[in-house]
């Protein structure tokens, strides 16, 4: 493997992680509504966020045994479909996620202060 | 739509039972919602396939639901697996030492080395796989150590293992020894023996003549070993290896003296230790050379089981500091 090849999959692997990280945030985010798998996905990606199907699903699992979202099977529609929405638990957890998500945000504008981004340095280009 | 029933049904028997059909049963959905959401309600065959490619392999998608599945001992459970392994090891090889102890000792039985090796080989890893079975049976059911978080003092760290750098006068005296020792084997092997009675009859130790050229190399490899150390001033990984070659070849020899010596003391009906008290109580006044040769026996075993310690420290500290070696392998020193 080339050394450029190596730095590209690094690349990819820490944008991977990054993004991982704000997957909670981005679930609770979009529950305040019951929505069922493919919705979330759906409107995520309309709102420019991929997410792969293979890792939401099981976020969603994990946050509702953790107590932060309710579900139940719906079976009204073509098919049944399993609906998530935010609990009260999830609610007040995601007022405090989001908190400190604007606070680490104004810090990394700070840190990242003079940090030209790709997009930024392609333009310049 | 059989490719996805084939597919779900590969994710469902990876996932546990106890949420196996709900999962499936989402995942159906959400994959169908997708497939007509693309391709329209009649998806073709190689369409499904791209889907199915891009969704990722079953046992990945199994492993996100779950992922503990993916090992036989999780990571919750492995570090007292690991506390629990190194005891049974311990309590095997003592209880071997023990009866293998009462077995020449008390009941003269014969030594074999391979016959020790044998069943060293057959009962530790009989007793470890039992140990692992139990902890797989534990990772299946889920059970989870209930670890009490004791608050941490940092003065109960470890002092700085400084055992890298070598006591120089402990490798001269070992050096100093050796040679002596040697110098003994090499020109006065009828020396090494023992006196009767007191004024009596001097007896040179049939079974170390027997095998001085194995005692002769044991010795030179010591002394080459230390001589080395001492040039060197400092412990590599190599040198630990050699030293460890070393011990197992002391092992052998030590191995080897045990058994010339019951040997000999089974020929004179006195194998065991009991069997030696009958010899020399019948026998009044004669057979002192049963307690000189016991005597020795004792000596060699004694040895023995401290190489034998030894060389499984050794071995333990060796494949230790590699780990730890790989894990802050770059790292500067930190002297604070």
């Amino acid at each position: 493997m080339s050394k450029e090849n190596e730095i590209s999959e690094l690349y990819n692997k820490l944008t991977q992680e990054l993004r991982r990280g704000i997957l909670v945030l981005v679930a609770l985010s979009q529950l305040k509504e019951e929505k069922y798998g493919y919705a979330l996905i759906s409107s995520l990606a309309e709102k420019g966020l991929d997410i792969e199907q293979g890792t939401l699903y099981p976020l969603l699992r994990r946050l509702e045994s953790q107590g932060l979202l309710k579900s139940e099977w719906n079976v009204e529609g073509s098919r049944p479909r399993r609906y998530y929405v935010i609990s009260p638990e999830g609610s007040r957890t995601l007022e405090n996620l989001a908190g400190e998500w604007r606070s680490l945000t104004n810090v990394m504008e700070k840190l990242l202060d003079g940090i030209s981004s790709e997009g930024e340095q392609n333009e310049s280009d | 739509m059989s490719l996805i029933d084939r597919y779900i049904q590969d994710v469902g028997r990876r996932l546990p039972r106890k949420n196996r059909a709900d999962i499936k049963a989402e995942l159906r959905s959400s994959m169908v919602d997708t497939l007509e959401d693309r391709f329209g309600p009649e998806p073709s065959e190689s369409e499904v396939e791209d889907f199915l490619r891009e969704f990722g392999q079953p046992r990945e998608v199994a492993a996100a639901y779950f992922p503990e599945g993916q090992y036989l001992i999780g990571p919750s459970l492995y570090p007292l697996f690991r506390m629990i392994a190194w005891i049974v090891v311990a309590a095997v090889l003592g209880a071997q030492m023990l009866a293998w102890g009462v077995a020449i000792f008390i009941a003269g039985e014969s030594f074999s080395v391979l016959e020790m090796l044998g069943s060293l080989l057959n009962s530790i890893p009989v007793s470890l796989g039992w140990l692992v079975l139990t902890f797989i049976i534990l990772q299946r059911f889920d059970v989870q150590p209930d670890l009490e978080d004791k608050p941490w003092d940092p003065q109960s760290l470890p002092k700085i293992d400084d055992e890298e750098d070598l006591k120089r006068w402990e490798l001269i005296v070992g050096l100093v020894g050796g040679i002596l020792f040697l110098v003994l084997v090499v020109f006065f092997p009828q020396w090494i023996g023992f006196v009767t009675t007191p004024g009596g009859k001097f007896y040179p130790n049939p079974v170390i003549i027997q095998y001085l050229g194995w005692i002769k190399v044991s010795l030179l490899a010591g002394i080459g070993l230390n001589i080395y150390l001492l040039w060197q001033g400092r412990r590599s990984a190599i040198s630990r290896f050699v030293k460890i070659a070393a011990n197992l070849f002391s092992i052998f020899v030590l191995a080897l003296l045990v058994q010339g010596h019951n040997a000999w003391l089974a020929a004179w009906g006195a194998g065991g230790f009991f069997d030696s008290l009958e010899v020399i109580s019948s026998i009044a006044g004669g057979e002192w050379e049963v307690v000189g040769m016991q005597a020795y026996r004792l000596a060699f075993v004694v040895a023995l089981i401290v190489t034998v310690i030894e060389t499984l420290v050794m071995f333990y500290r060796l494949v230790r500091g590699k780990i730890q070696t790989r894990t802050i392998a770059g790292l500067p020193p930190v002297s604070a």
